[in-house]
């Protein structure tokens, strides 16, 4: 059943480089899996818990937060701050019984197109191993 | 481009030379609302900063940090922007120059080029991203983030040229395009045409050029970085296998080491090799070994000891103190072979390594040299521009100023601090104007849209064959005609071309749209172009959201059409959604004070209070002592032996008579509030102290650092102990004093680069060889023994300790472990220092100890005025700035700049030409008539904050504090946008504008709602 399952995954991407690694992959033309959807957000820190759980009640299969490398973050710390919003997230996902593989942080700087599309691929393959996500959409189910 | 109307007005400036010096002055021009003509001979701006994969001493990427500043320099309305052009020859006078420019044949129209890639596709042999590294291309854009985005083409090397242009789907490719010739009038002219790099093939002992895996430090940059010809692997090119083992050759074409070499210090190469030998550790950790050969480690700039520090204890990066004699692969060998003789015992030699790396220096090209010999500007010894002692970007040529290499080699925050010098020493010819009086008269005014239903226009683009090809644009317009709230919806083609952007302004209007989904290319670089049309058309800026669907769908699935079109449904879906909860922000405006506050009086704080004072501003500079001068009054000549007190003489009447300063002395700064246009500032003033409050705009922070005197070998226990600065009195004021001493002994780095005050203290090097030559002038009999640990003569200096060596200076290196001691000698002292040559202990028994005792931070100054200004400082007491590399004499806290020893110990030449760079950041604020801020700040509902201090802790920036109401309030003037206490907040009481939380849910149902439709 999960063989051609494609999945539906949120990359949440910080406006100074991991959106514009995403612009980069897309100006050097390397492609990546379609099942990425991309959201632009100033930081990765401005990523709330919520925002991620919100993903998943709707039918979010997997959602990564990416953000500018260690050390790197156009607001010193957001990424940092990020990591640790992640990591409360998939605790919360694991104790409702959603593997809390479906949700990474990842880092980047803005010239690392071929890593965004990496990151893409890396996700793209790690959901279809865990399949469809448990959580059922009202919206989806309804048609 | 503008109309060429506006080059027959005199006020503006032409700054020569499109790299990181020339795109900084013309900023900071524009900034202040000045007209700038930038031009460069390149197709791109962007210069050699843009070649470097990361830079010291962050190892931050460079294209994060550059790449803003690249496109903000295009966007901006105060710069015209000419690539691929050259100044032919300079006519007229300071505020009244002809200039005759001549721009290449691009043979492309930029007006049409959308820098789709086509021309490269069908081409493919012609892309050149990396200069040295592979074959040059008749299509070039040097970088992925070049400014202009748009390609030019070596017509010559064209085989097809019909075929060429028929594959452009823009029409824009001009195959008959020819140079262009024509005159413009300047008021003043900034020459920033950097240094060209050394070239080593000349030199057969390194075997570069027959041995590929000899790099140039430049070369072995793009291998690393993620643009490079490798995409950022490190292989041998030899065989591609990945190295082992790397060395460093220092001074490859500087400090007169070989055949054709430069007799100056490059200045940067040291730091450039530590950074490259640390980047390379923090990949390859223990699996690479990496060893730099070098004669002095030159790192003497702001926390560069640091650095240097870690690079060896942290990263295990290995130094070797030697001039290796060659490098040659032994035939049948893969790695190749380095001979050097060790300067500890002088034996012979050998290493074997995977890669060698020359760190090469800089030379001004024959180019820019004809260039200063045709515009009349004189060169030095060395052929870079002539400057007078204490004002680096002045040349001999009235209104003709330099900055960056041209002038002497530096490195990046150097020439960041003197591009601003520049800009403040050319803007001083030239009027400011404001913007475009059209934005006030002729535009519409905003309509407010509040509690409409949605009227949301969708314009989708194809951008040629960009978005065309692979999604079916009409038919997605069809069907986001069917979302609720949307009116019109439909293709544009090209939609930043000038036919369709008027096409959706007029729509805007006729439909009495109040909210915009482009569907197109990456907000990133076309964003502003739209929220300025939405504001043309009376809408406000922030009722228009953007889908990617060319660099993030059409581009990245162009092999996956159908889930490409069910991505852009989606994406257009998602974006009609959250624009329907965009609501209209207001750039906050604020009218500005125009006063300044100066706080400090030394040669920086005269310096920055004259240039803003000269353009009309009021300056109040307040100093804590009774007199001008700090620590100049105490210097006497400088190494060039130019007269310091003259100079500073000059400088104090000239404060005192300014009409527009007013000099505050005895005065202790002890409140401060408010934001930048509108500081208070109090402070105790004169023997009474009475209280005094200062309203200002902007702040200069020129507080200076203290002369060190440490109490080591003697100082200030015995007569022949002294520092250097009292040695420079003496030797000017009593020149009998010296003539006595026949054995002179200086140690260096005293009380510097070590622990307590780790830095280098920069101008103790030169302060030594200084007084050394002066005593030798008077008494050439004298020996001289400087005890050293590295020589730090950067730059120009080096001319004058080679010429101490020259003369007989006998320079003896001790380490940091086993440093000389000193014993009172009755009237004499004796020095007793291991030699490393001998291998034993000697004793000199000299008449006077010189000690290099350098700058230390004036922390209880430093200290007070951090806490009550709420300034960072580094750990060892000097303030810090907002971002060490761009933003060099910025503080973090806008309104606030720093100059001078405050910053980090420096000549004052240097100093200078950094009050100077401050007073030009000043000037960026204060020539607005009142300041925007940004609309992208967080925003507390008072009535959900329940003063949980989550986001005072949250914020990166620490700008949210409980006010007196009991709640916490976030000062949008502050506030820098991040959203972290949005996202933190428990209570949910604070929002990001433009990213609330009702407009990212918005978005992500839009990504996930419908998908099974």
């Amino acid at each position: 059943m999960t063989t051609d399952f494609e999945p539906v995954i949120i990359a949440f991407c910080c406006h100074y480089c991991a959106y514009t690694a995403a612009d980069m992959a897309g100006s050097q033309r390397i492609s990546y899996p379609p099942n990425v959807q991309i959201i632009r957000v100033p930081c990765s820190g401005k990523v709330d818990i919520i925002h991620i759980l919100k993903a998943f009640e709707n039918g979010a299969d997997g959602v990564y937060v990416a953000g500018c490398l260690s050390g790197d973050c156009h607001f010193k710390t957001g990424n940092i701050k990020a990591a640790r919003h992640v990591a409360q997230a998939a605790k919360l996902l694991a104790s409702v019984g959603i593997e809390s593989d479906r949700v990474q942080m990842v880092n980047l700087s803005a010239g690392m197109g071929e890593r965004f599309a990496e990151i893409a691929m890396e996700m793209t393959e790690k959901i279809r191993k865990l399949g469809p996500s448990p959580v059922k959409n009202p919206i989806l189910t309804a048609n | 481009m503008k109309t060429t109307d506006r080059f027959q007005s005199e006020d503006r400036v032409l700054v020569i030379g499109g790299g990181i010096g020339g795109i900084k002055t013309a900023l900071d021009l524009a900034e202040a609302q000045k007209q700038v003509i930038l031009v460069d001979k390149a197709n791109a701006i962007g210069g050699l900063m843009t070649l470097l994969d990361r830079t010291f001493p962050t190892n931050n990427c460079d294209l994060c940090t550059v790449s803003p500043t690249l496109s903000e320099t295009s966007r901006s309305q105060y710069i015209d922007l000419m690539p691929l052009t050259r100044l032919i020859q300079l006519t007229g006078e300071a505020g009244n120059f002809t200039a005759t420019l001549a721009t290449a044949p691009r043979y492309i129209d930029l007006n049409r080029c959308t820098a789709c890639g086509e021309c490269h596709r069908q081409f493919p042999e012609c892309v050149n991203f990396n200069p040295g590294l592979d074959h040059r291309a008749p299509t070039c854009m040097r970088y992925p983030q070049a400014t202009p985005q748009a390609y030019s083409i070596a017509i010559d090397q064209c085989r097809d040229i019909g075929a060429l242009s028929a594959c452009c789907p823009a029409d824009a490719i001009l195959p008959r395009d020819s140079e262009n010739r024509f005159d413009i009038h300047a008021a003043s002219v900034v020459l920033a045409p950097g240094a060209s790099i050394f070239d080593p093939k000349n030199l057969d002992c390194f075997s570069y050029g027959t041995e590929p895996d000899v790099l140039t430090s430049l070369e072995y940059e793009r291998m690393m970085s993620a643009s490079g010809p490798t995409q950022g692997k490190l292989v041998c090119p030899s065989d591609g296998r990945t190295p082992e083992k790397i060395a460093w050759i220092q001074c490859v074409g500087s400090r007169g080491m070989q055949k054709g070499a430069a007799s100056y210090c490059s200045s940067v190469c040291c730091m450039f090799a530590i950074k490259e030998a640390i980047v390379t550790k923090e990949r390859f950790k223990d699996s690479m070994e990496t060893t730099v050969f070098y004669m002095d480690m030159r790192t003497f700039g702001k926390d560069y000891e640091g650095y240097y520090e870690r690079s060896r204890k942290d990263y295990g990066v290995q130094f070797v103190r030697s001039r290796p004699h060659s490098v040659f692969r032994k035939p049948g060998d893969t790695q190749l072979t380095i001979t050097y003789a060790s300067v500890e015992d002088s034996t012979l030699n050998q290493e074997h390594f995977d890669l060698v790396v020359l760190a090469t220096g800089f030379q001004i090209s024959e180019d820019v040299r004809e260039l200063a010999k045709q515009i009349g500007v004189d060169l030095n010894c060395h052929g870079f521009a002539q400057t007078p002692a204490f004002h680096s970007s002045e040349t001999s040529r009235p209104g003709v100023y330099v900055c960056g290499m041209f002038e002497s080699p530096k490195d990046i925050p150097e020439t960041m601090i003197q591009a601003s010098a520049a800009a403040c020493r050319a803007s001083a010819h030239v009027q400011a104007k404001q913007a475009e009086d059209a934005s006030d008269t002729d535009i519409i005014p905003e309509r407010d849209v509040t509690g409409e239903e949605p009227r949301i226009g969708v314009f989708i683009c194809d951008c040629g064959e960009n978005i065309g090809s692979v999604i079916d644009v009409p038919g997605l317009a069809a069907y986001a005609k069917t979302f609720p709230g949307v009116v019109t919806a439909e293709g544009v083609g090209h939609g930043c071309s000038r036919e369709s952007m008027n096409h959706i302004e007029q729509t805007i209007i006729d439909q009495k749209l109040n909210r915009v989904v482009i569907g197109g290319c990456s907000p990133r670089t076309h964003e502003t172009r739209f929220q300025d049309l939405l504001r043309r058309a009376g809408l406000n800026r922030y009722l228009l959201e953007m889908a990617n669907l060319r660099d993030q769908n059409a581009w990245v699935h162009a092999n996956q059409p159908a889930e490409a079109n069910i991505n852009a449904r989606q994406m257009i879906w998602a974006a009609v959604s959250s624009v329907k909860k965009a609501r209209a922000l207001s750039d906050n405006h604020l009218s500005i004070n125009t006063d300044v506050l100066v706080v400090g009086g030394g040669v920086t704080g005269m310096t920055a209070a004259i240039r803003l004072a000269d353009q009309g501003y009021k300056v109040f500079l307040a100093e804590r002592r009774s007199m001008l001068g700090g620590t100049a009054n105490l210097i006497r000549s400088t190494l060039e032996g130019d007269d310091v007190q003259s100079f500073v003489r000059d400088l104090k009447a000239r404060t005192l008579a300014h009409s527009r300063i007013q000099v505050i002395f005895n005065a202790f700064i002890v409140d401060h509030s408010g934001m930048p246009g509108m500081f208070q500032t109090g402070m105790q003033v004169g023997p009474r102290m009475f209280y005094r409050q200062i309203r200002h705009g902007v702040t200069i922070m020129s507080t200076g650092a203290l002369p060190n005197r440490p109490t080591d070998f003697l100082l200030g226990s015995h007569a022949a102990v002294m520092t250097q600065l009292d040695a420079d009195a003496l030797l000017a004021d009593s020149p009998r004093a010296a003539s006595g001493w026949n054995n002179v002994v200086m140690i260096q780095c005293v009380g510097s680069r070590q622990p307590g005050n780790p830095n280098c203290s920069r101008v103790c090097c030169q302060a030594a060889i200084k007084n050394a030559l002066k005593i030798l002038e008077k008494n050439p009999e004298t020996r001289i023994f400087i005890l050293y640990r590295d020589m730090r003569t950067y730059g120009f200096q080096e001319d004058y300790y080679r010429m101490a060596r020259e003369k007989g200076v006998i320079f003896v290196r001790y380490e940091r472990e086993s440093p000389p001691t000193v014993q009172a000698a009755g009237t004499q002292v004796a020095v007793i220092f291991p030699d490393p040559v001998l291998g034993r202990s000697i004793s000199v028994t000299a008449d006077a100890l010189l000690l290099s005792t350098g700058f230390i931070s004036d922390d209880e100054s430093t200290e007070d005025l951090s806490a009550i200004f709420k300034l960072t400082r580094t750990p060892d007491g000097y303030f810090l700035e907002d971002h060490i590399k761009l933003r060099p004499v910025d503080l973090s806290r806008p309104g606030f700049y720093l100059a001078g020893t405050a910053h980090s110990p420096r000549l004052i030449r240097e100093s200078i030409a950094q009050a100077e760079a401050a007073a030009a950041r000043a000037q960026t604020l204060l020539s607005r008539k009142s300041i925007e801020l940004g609309a992208e700040v967080a925003r507390v509902d008072s009535k959900k904050c329940a003063a949980c201090l989550i986001c005072v802790r949250a914020c990166p920036f620490g700008i949210p504090v409980i006010n007196a109401d009991g709640y916490s309030e976030i000062d949008p003037a502050k506030c820098h946008g991040c959203g972290v206490c949005a996202s933190e907040c428990p209570a949910k009481a604070i929002q990001l504008m433009r990213f609330e939380d009702d407009q990212i849910l918005s978005k992500l149902l839009g990504l996930l709602e419908r998908r099974v439709a």
